[in-house]
Order: C-alpha cells, then sequence, then structure tokens
C-alpha cells in the first residue's frame, strides 16, 4: 500500500510511508523562521443598515479584464463599497442579465439569456418567511482572486482601531488598518498569485461576520472569479454555493450543493437568525435569556428556545465536486454570533454575580456593548501546500483526501500572537480538508497547560469542561468543520512567558488518522514523521494592567454553574422518535469501491442531487444512527440541524460530548478514543423547509460522492422540491425522486 | 519513464527520503508533465500515445475494465453504453469515451474488439490495452489505487472525466445516472456550453414526488441501463408486457441468478443469449426480496399500460 503511493508520486520528497503532502514535494520555506510574524486577526465584514428606495448613483459590478481575470482590485473596492443595489427580492432577481453577459459571450458562447442573481427561480428557492424576517441588515462581498487589501473595510470594524487592544499602543495595533497586506502566509514567502487563492474580498486577513441573534441579514456573495475555468492554477471551479456552516436557515439559503451560481452574479443569502423553536416555544418573548445586545446595553428579547442559542460558526463553499478545492482556496469564513447569553461583553451584568443575569461574560473585553474581541480570538486552522514558486497547491487526482505538509493559523505561517496576562477566549475551526488535530498547549518546557472547553461546535455547552481530564490531556481530536471553544488562563505566566499549541495526530495517508504522538516526543524532536505534526502557534505572556471580568470557567463544571442547558426533550423520546440509518461506507464493500451513502440498510449510493434519500417531517424528534467500516474516518456533518449524541459504539459519548449540541460527527476509525464506529444523534427540524444534504466532511470524500440530499418537509407534504440545474442562460429544475420509504419505519430497530 | 520511476522506487526504499526536481510552473501542473505519455493498443491494433494521442486537448471519459468480468462490470460498460447514446455523435467529435483494459494478457485487440461488438459499441469510443506496468501507472496517475491481474475483482470502477486543456478532472461512478454523466461530459466539462442530455424540464412538471416504490427505484438504478419498458430495446430486450409473457417464478428466478440459468442451459435463457449478442444479463446479487420487488413493479407497469396509464420511467 505504501509503497503503491510512493510509485504514485515518483517526483516527491517522502519521509518513507508518509504521503505528504499528498502526491507533492515538501513545501519550500523560503529561509523563513517560525514565531517571527504575528497572526493575522480576523477582519470584519461589518454589517449595514438595510438601504431603503433605489439608487440612482449606484454602479454595476465592474467588468473582468479578460477571460482568466476578474476585475482590478480598485474597481471592487469601489463598487463593494457602494450601498447595496438593487434591493434584494423574494424570488431571485431575474430582471437583468448577468454583469458579465458580453464578456461571457465573448469567453464562452453569446447568452440568449441570462440573470443577474444566480438563485435558482421562482417559488421553489424563494426566501421562505420573507416578509416576516426581512434583513435589517446586510453585507456584500466578491469571491475573487487574491489581492492586496486596500483596507475597504477598516471603517466596518467594530472596534474602529479606536477600543480596546485594536487602539493605537494596544496589543493588536498596527498602523489602524489592513491597507497593504497582500495574501502570503509569511513575510519571506511569495505572494499568492491571483489564482492561486480566491477568497472573500480577494484579500487578507480572513473574514469574520459578527451577527446577533434575532436580526436577519442579506449577505450579497459576488461571483468575481475567471470566467475561463482553465485559470485556476491547477485546482478550484468558478462556480460557486456558500454554506453557512450549522445555521438554523431556511433551505434556499443553505449554501446547497447543486444551487451553485457563475462569475459575474450574485446570490442573495437570507439568514433569518432565529432561535430555533421560534413558532413553539417562548412565543411571547418574555425570556430574558432569549434576545440579543441592543448596543445600548440592553437586551432586545427575542421569540425561542434560549437553550438552541448558538455561538461559533463559518461559511464556506459547497460546489458540488470541488467543495475540497475551493475550501482549500479560501472559500471559507468565520461568524460569530451574539446573543444574551454571549454577549461578548465581560463584567456587564454577569451571571456569575447572579444567576438571573442571562449574560455568562465569556472572555472577550469590555469597551464596546457587545461583540468585543480584544480577549475572544478566532482561530482557523489548516495544513496546506504549495510549490517551489510557494504557489498554493492541491492534487486533484487523490480521493482518499488530500494532506497538505504545513499547518497555517488565519493564513499565517508558525505565527505568534501576544496575549495578555488574562483569560482568553479561543473559537478554533479546524478548516482543513482531511486533516484531524489534537492539540496540547504547552510552555516552553514543555509543560501542559490547564484549560477550559466551554462550546462544542459553537454552541456552548451546560458545563465547562476541564482539561487535563480524565479521558483526556490535551484538547481532544478535531475534525474537518469541527469547533472548539476553549477559555485559557494566561494570568499564572510571568510576562515574556511563551506558550505553544502542538499538533499531536499524526496522519500519513489522507483516509483518516493513524496515532496520537506523546507530546515529549514531539517536543525532543525524536519524533520525525508527518511533518504537520509538532508546533503550530506561539502565544508572548504580554502584561495585563487591567481587571479581569470574565468568567471563571471553572465555576461552571459540573455540579457548578450551568451555561447554557439543552433544550427538553420527551421522556420517551428514544422509544417514540423516527430512525434512520446512514452508512458511511463504499459500495462494495472493497476499498476500491466508490464512496457511498447506504440509506436505512439500502443499497449504497453515489450522490444524486435529483434523489431525496430521506425526507422528515418538521417538527418530529429523529434519532439518526451513522456508522462506517474501518479503516477510514469520516466527520458527518448534517445540515440544518445540530443533535445531541445520545451514543457511541452504545456507550455515554465523552465528556466534551455530553452537554454539548453538534452538527459534526466522527464515525469510523478511532485511534485516539475521541471517535467511534457508530453513534447515535437525537435531532428534529424546525420553522424552515427544503432541500439540505448530509456528507462527510472530508471534504475530498465529500467530493466523491458521499453527501446525500434530504428534504425537510411539512406534515403532509407531497410535493417534491425539484432539483435545480444551474447554467450561464440561467438555473432549471429536473424532476426530484424519493428513495423508497418504506424500510424507513418508525422505531425500526 | 517506466526505469526511471523503478530506479525512483529503489531509491526511495533504499533511502526512505529523496528529494527530487521540483515540479512544473502551476499552469503545468496537469500537463505533459504529469500524466505519462505511454503507448497504449487500441482495438483495431493502433499504437496511440496516452497524453499526445488520447487525452491532450480533449474532453475525454476514461476507465478501466477487464472482459471476463461478471460481477457488476457489465453494468459499468451498459451505463456508458447509455451516455454515449445520450450524447450521440459528440462522442468521437468533441467527447472522447476510452476504456482501457486491466488484462492486457488476455484483453487482446481482437478480444476487445468482440467484447465491443457484444455490447454494441458505438464509434467514438475506444478500447484500449497497454503493458501490465503502463496500465498500473495511469492508474495511479488518474487517482485510482491500482490492481493487475492478480487482484482484478477489487478494479476501482471510477470513471474519470477530465477536460485536458482546462485541467480539470472529476471522478464519479458508474452507478450513477447515466444522464448526469453525460451532462457533465456534455455541460460542464466545456464550461457549461452546452447540455450533454435531454432537453430542460419545465418548471411546471418537476415537482410531484415520484413513485417511492422499492422496485421503481431497483429498475431505475439495475435495469434501465439495459432495458426500456415500451420505447424498444436497449441492449437487452424492452420489458413491456414481460409480466405477461413470462411465468413469474422464471422472471424472478432470472433477475436473481441469470448465470446459473445460463449454465444450467435454460431455453428461454439461452434464446435470449443469441438474441442479444451473447451479452449476459449479469447476476446483480439481487435478494429474493429485490427480485420480487422489481416484479411487481414490472407487473403493474403493464397493468397500467393496458389501462392507458404508465408512470414516467424518466431520470
Amino acid at each position: 500500500m505504501i509503497g503503491a503511493l510512493l510509485v504514485a508520486a515518483p517526483a516527491f520528497a517522502q519521509t518513507s510511508g508518509f504521503d505528504i503532502p499528498t502526491g507533492a514535494p515538501r513545501s519550500p520555506l523560503f529561509g523563513a523562521r517560525e514565531w517571527t510574524q504575528p497572526v493575522l486577526l480576523f477582519e470584519e465584514f461589518g454589517l449595514q443598515a438595510m438601504p431603503t428606495g433605489s439608487c440612482l448613483t449606484c454602479q454595476p459590478l465592474p467588468q473582468a479584464q479578460s477571460c482568466t481575470a476578474g476585475p482590478t482590485g480598485p474597481a471592487l473596492d469601489t463598487f463593494l463599497r457602494q450601498r447595496l443595489w438593487p434591493m434584494p427580492t423574494e424570488a431571485a432577481n431575474t430582471t437583468r442579465g448577468n454583469y458579465w453577459a458580453p464578456r461571457v459571450g465573448a469567453c464562452v458562447r453569446p447568452l440568449a439569456t441570462s440573470a443577474v442573481e444566480g438563485r435558482p427561480p421562482g417559488v421553489w428557492f424563494s426566501h421562505q418567511r420573507w416578509n416576516e424576517f426581512y434583513p435589517q441588515a446586510y453585507f456584500q462581498t466578491a469571491m475573487a482572486g487574491a489581492r492586496v487589501n486596500n483596507g475597504l473595510r477598516d471603517r466596518w470594524q467594530r472596534h474602529g482601531y479606536t477600543r480596546g487592544e485594536f487602539a493605537n499602543g494596544q496589543l493588536y495595533y498596527r498602523g489602524g488598518t489592513t491597507r497593504g497586506i497582500g495574501v502570503r502566509f509569511h513575510p519571506s514567502f511569495p505572494i499568492q498569485q491571483p489564482n492561486s487563492v480566491w477568497t472573500f474580498d480577494g484579500t487578507m486577513p480572513p473574514k469574520l461576520l459578527q451577527a446577533r441573534i434575532g436580526e436577519p441579514i442579506l449577505f450579497r456573495h459576488f461571483n468575481t472569479l475567471p470566467v475561463d475555468p482553465s485559470a485556476n492554477n491547477g485546482f478550484g471551479a468558478h462556480t460557486i454555493t456558500t454554506h453557512e456552516h450549522n445555521g438554523h436557515n431556511p433551505a434556499e439559503s443553505d449554501g446547497f450543493a447543486g444551487a451553485f451560481f457563475f462569475p459575474g452574479q450574485f446570490y442573495d443569502y437570507h439568514w433569518p437568525m432565529q432561535l430555533a423553536g421560534r413558532d413553539s416555544i417562548n412565543t411571547d418573548a418574555s425570556d430574558p435569556r432569549a434576545g440579543r445586545p441592543d448596543g445600548a446595553g440592553g437586551v432586545t428579547q427575542v421569540r425561542g428556545d434560549w437553550r438552541e442559542t448558538m455561538s461559533t460558526h463559518w461559511f464556506h463553499d459547497h460546489m458540488l465536486d470541488y467543495t475540497a478545492q475551493n475550501v482549500y482556496k479560501g472559500n471559507a469564513a468565520m461568524m460569530n454570533y451574539y446573543s444574551a447569553v454571549d454577549r461578548g461583553r465581560e463584567g456587564f451584568q454577569c451571571n456569575y454575580t447572579n444567576a438571573s443575569n442571562a449574560n455568562l461574560c465569556l472572555p472577550s473585553g469590555s469597551d464596546l456593548d457587545w461583540g468585543n474581541r480584544d480577549y475572544d480570538v478566532n482561530l482557523l486552522i489548516a495544513d496546506k501546500a504549495w510549490n517551489s514558486a510557494g504557489q498554493l497547491f492541491f492534487n486533484i487526482f487523490n480521493t482518499d483526501g488530500f494532506l497538505g505538509d504545513q499547518v497555517l493559523v488565519n493564513w499565517t505561517w508558525r505565527p505568534y500572537l501576544d496575549v495578555r496576562a488574562r483569560r482568553y477566549r479561543f473559537r478554533i475551526l479546524d478548516g482543513a480538508v482531511s486533516r484531524n488535530f489534537q492539540l496540547a498547549l504547552v510552555t516552553g518546557s514543555g509543560v501542559r497547560v490547564p484549560f477550559h472547553m466551554v462550546a462544542n461546535d459553537g454552541n456552548i455547552m451546560e458545563h465547562a469542561v476541564r482539561f487535563p481530564n480524565a479521558q483526556s490531556q490535551d484538547l481532544p481530536e478535531i475534525a474537518i468543520a469541527e469547533r472548539y471553544d476553549i477559555v485559557v488562563d494566561f494570568s499564572r505566566f510571568a510576562p515574556g512567558t511563551r506558550l505553544y499549541f502542538v499538533n499531536l495526530l499524526e496522519f500519513t495517508i489522507g483516509r483518516g488518522p493513524k496515532r496520537t504522538i506523546p507530546l515529549a516526543d514531539v517536543l525532543s524532536g525524536r519524533y520525525r514523521g508527518d511533518p504537520a505534526v509538532g508546533k503550530i502557534m506561539e502565544f508572548r505572556v504580554m502584561p495585563y494592567d487591567g481587571v479581569d471580568q470574565s468568567m471563571n470557567p471553572a465555576d461552571y463544571e459540573e455540579g457548578g454553574r450551568v451555561m447554557i442547558p439543552r433544550p427538553e426533550v420527551p421522556a420517551d423520546v428514544l422509544q417514540t422518535a423516527y430512525r434512520r440509518d446512514f452508512e458511511f461506507t463504499r459500495s462494495g464493500g472493497t476499498d476500491e469501491e466508490p464512496w457511498t451513502i447506504r440509506t436505512n440498510g439500502g443499497n449504497g449510493l453515489p450522490t444524486d442531487l435529483h434523489r431525496v434519500s430521506a425526507a422528515p417531517e418538521t417538527g418530529r424528534w429523529e434519532i439518526w444512527r451513522l456508522h462506517s467500516g474501518g479503516g477510514w474516518q469520516h466527520p458527518v456533518h448534517i445540515h440544518f440541524e445540530e443533535g445531541r449524541i445520545l451514543t457511541r459504539d452504545g456507550l455515554a459519548p465523552p465528556l466534551w460530548e455530553r452537554g454539548a449540541r453538534k452538527d459534526v460527527f466522527r464515525v469510523g476509525d478511532n485511534p485516539t478514543g475521541h471517535a467511534s464506529g457508530e453513534l447515535e444523534v437525537l435531532i428534529r427540524f424546525r420553522e424552515f423547509l427544503g432541500t439540505f444534504v448530509e456528507h462527510c466532511h472530508n471534504t475530498q470524500h465529500e467530493d466523491n460522492s458521499m453527501l446525500l440530499r434530504w428534504d425537510a418537509r411539512a406534515p403532509g407534504q407531497v410535493v417534491a422540491i425539484p432539483t435545480p440545474v444551474p447554467e450561464w442562460e440561467g438555473v432549471y429544475y429536473e424532476p426530484t425522486y424519493d428513495l423508497p420509504q418504506d424500510g424507513d419505519d418508525p422505531n425500526r430497530p | 519513464m517506466l526505469k526511471r520511476l523503478r530506479m525512483l522506487v529503489a531509491i526511495v526504499a533504499a533511502m526512505g527520503t529523496v528529494w527530487f526536481a521540483p515540479q512544473a510552473p502551476a499552469q503545468e501542473q496537469w500537463g505533459r508533465d504529469y500524466f505519462p505519455n505511454v503507448v497504449l493498443r487500441d482495438h483495431n491494433g493502433r499504437e496511440l500515445r496516452f497524453y499526445d494521442d488520447i487525452i491532450r486537448g480533449k474532453v475525454v471519459s476514461i476507465n478501466f475494465i477487464y472482459t471476463t468480468c461478471t460481477e457488476l462490470c457489465p453494468l459499468d460498460t451498459a451505463q456508458l453504453r447509455r451516455v454515449q447514446q445520450v450524447l450521440g455523435d459528440r462522442v468521437g467529435r468533441d467527447i472522447h469515451m476510452y476504456t482501457i483494459s486491466l488484462n492486457p494478457t488476455r484483453d487482446t485487440p481482437e478480444q476487445l474488439r468482440q467484447f465491443m461488438r457484444t455490447y454494441d459499441v458505438g464509434p467514438g469510443w475506444t478500447f484500449l490495452t497497454g503493458s501490465a506496468a503502463d496500465v498500473q501507472l495511469l492508474q495511479r496517475r488518474l487517482g485510482l489505487r491500482p490492481v493487475d491481474e492478480t487482484n482484478l475483482r477489487e478494479h476501482d470502477a471510477s470513471i474519470i472525466m477530465g477536460n485536458e486543456r482546462t485541467h480539470q478532472w472529476i471522478r464519479r461512478t458508474a452507478y450513477e445516472n447515466p444522464n448526469l454523466l453525460a451532462d457533465l461530459l456534455g455541460g460542464r466539462l466545456f464550461n457549461y456550453a452546452g447540455r450533454g442530455s435531454q432537453t430542460r424540464q419545465t418548471y411546471a412538471a418537476a415537482g410531484e414526488v415520484t413513485d417511492r416504490s422499492h422496485g421503481y427505484y431497483l429498475f431505475r438504478t439495475r435495469c434501465q441501463s439495459c432495458h426500456t419498458i415500451g420505447e424498444g430495446d436497449r441492449l437487452g430486450p424492452d420489458l413491456a408486457g414481460v409480466s405477461r409473457t413470462r411465468d413469474p417464478a422464471w422472471l424472478t428466478r432470472w433477475i436473481r441468478e441469470p448465470d446459473r440459468m445460463i449454465a444450467e442451459r435454460d431455453p428461454t435463457a439461452l434464446a435470449l443469449l443469441a438474441r442479444y449478442r451473447n451479452l449476459p444479463m449479469p447476476n446483480l446479487s439481487l435478494n429474493d426480496a429485490e427480485a420480487n420487488a422489481i416484479v411487481d413493479y414490472l407487473g403493474r407497469q403493464d397493468a397500467e399500460a393496458s389501462s392507458g396509464r404508465r408512470e414516467g420511467a424518466g431520470r
């Protein structure tokens, strides 16, 4: 097996037995030294108030420069600075053609017809409950080739470069602008070419949306990628669709894999930001824990179940066949939800001072009414590889999974972060294609530093979980798309102390993790194997003269205070829930057969977006059994709703999954003891209908058919949403068919 | 190329870690430097170089089979035959289909020609054979785990579809809907410059939940690549009326284990074999319940046809 892989990649350097980076030589480092650059902190998109009325001066999307390039950077900035126009519509806007129709005509073929919005037209992909949740705020961006940041969003940063640690003279101040930041992973590395990295605005730092529960958002996403698909520096598709991972969003705004759109178009995503249970729980909005900060020290109460409050999300591409390539190439952003319970403001009406206060006061800062990021830091971790010219590389022919040899944090190579000697919240996202991580936090001398996990998959848990604990010394395995929010207290360290995140999880090939390497072997240099095992980030403790007013997570451990309890379930739910079974497998049972998902013991099936494999009724409790054979691991992601893990291999899940609401479920091989061959998830779908998917989030597996479509239907609904088929001219529909539902019995064994 | 490869393997084995020359600039990543230009032999005995003659500048589909395969592979070829029919005369013109034998010892050009006749393969679809080492190398470079003549049954049934000029490559399986494969080849790989398959459905027609029966599902995924109901013969007979012309028990067994019935020289089976170019119906490992579900479905179709309505056998 290993011999075969080496032969498969003859022109490449390999450590024996490790196909890393997958099918390519090691990434050159151009003489860069580690811990010589600060980590890039996320740049906020910045929400704007929804405009009203028409705009007489608004200009259309600037033209592509050629078949192989988008608009110039300055032209794109000028356009994105302009207000939202045309106004969004309930059904897709097909009143005018693709902005680039003449260019497409010259580069592809003349278009007899086209639409400015790529959303499938008509009622099927109209915004659900549009008037009820009409957007109160919007942001717009373009998926664009790498370019220098001209400071477009400086004025939209909530901190304004004048508040807290972002102000002049404080920790993060670097001139008060992102102007001049290019797309490169280290100052010693080459700048990425426009077609090597495709990302939001085309610029670094990576982008963050700060949003509030109950404030509906309109996200207009322009596609300004090259019209010619060959202009991609070796990987990536120029058609895109954007999925807000675990958003409680209607299907037409979920980023369905088959609802992609083309260069020269936009797609309006409508994110209502409602608490699940809105239609049935707290319908008079009387619960003060269900709400959002109002910007002036108060809470605007909203309907719904406060126990469904969400915190750390991300959104990313979900293009059929190309998710791995496009996400790897830069189509990923993070999104923080702020709420009455998770306000991003410490020291203000804290729950720890009075149990009737909603605000948990997780570490953040206190300068703004909500969304302080001084001590609340998003960290996107992903392995990458680049070629001899330093340009991002991806192996499009590997389908076991692609591994990079270098780990980037927020797109920076081995960066440091200055931290105050106080508590911090880190929102950690595994944004890789096929690599899970297991992170130890250690001092320079290799001593483990304790910390608490407070949120799993972006949802605050019932109790904080202390690490090290009986089940895990370090941060447990985090799979692709999983998020762990942790709280670290740096106050115990003298200024000048340096600490490190160390990755311990070894891969040899992209199928799944191999083993956990002992920390001592990694730190001593005895371990030589997977080049992504080792230190990935440094923390430098700086003096703190403020007062840390954040909650002490130790107070919220099991037996102590509760953070967010999980939603109530009927006492007999285990007996009455509707059961389904999904096996992530290969259709023929051997490794050489194609990836498939087997539903309810039926035939293993590859992806066909025309096929509805499950059609759960809204409002009904269901138990989904997810399982997989050995030799592989699949982080399974179910769209639209998080669930709770009832059992792993029939036993209680580990500590950090017990009080958690999850949207990614690791099944299959389990070398770390943190996954399992099978698990049961309790889940329920509410408020919105439509076409969603469930898939393996090893995106190489997802792109090779480990993805199925399921539709949320209203009780009694007999009409299947037809299957959209997008083309340059517009989106057409084809019939949908259902899998046989006869094997789909309630309480099936 | 191969010699160099063998040498590299030896070096890798000896040293553990090796460095090689940097690869070509990014734009050339998936071009001449990546694909081996090995010489293959087509079903007419012509020699073709893989990169220069077979894929360079073209939209192609490539899959690997062996002609003596009796399990699921016949379904693969039948599915691709459907793809070829859907794409019509574009195959050979701007879309090129290639099937490469994994069993070069047995699959001579003559054997490949006979196989093509059995499956009624049309022009524009080339069958190829080559040295065992070259075929293994091609499998690897196309992202497949290679098999050789000793483990043929584990071969990867993927279909690799690509546009060499635009460096786009997509892997799908033969179990997929032939129309989807045709759309990929004829549409997406041409930058959506044209539709691969059928005409577009009207918006209004698309909304009904289709037949949810297990029989319909099995028919669509297991039978439809070779059979129609009332639309004429494909590789196998038109099945309209089959529930009346055949004894149900015979039909059920024929669906379950056609290979055994042929081996037992069942007269009806042999007659069918002779009539359909000696292409045996494959054993698709269906169980009793599945075979019954298909027979039920066929019976319903016949009943509805005689009463004047029939479910659409669309996608």
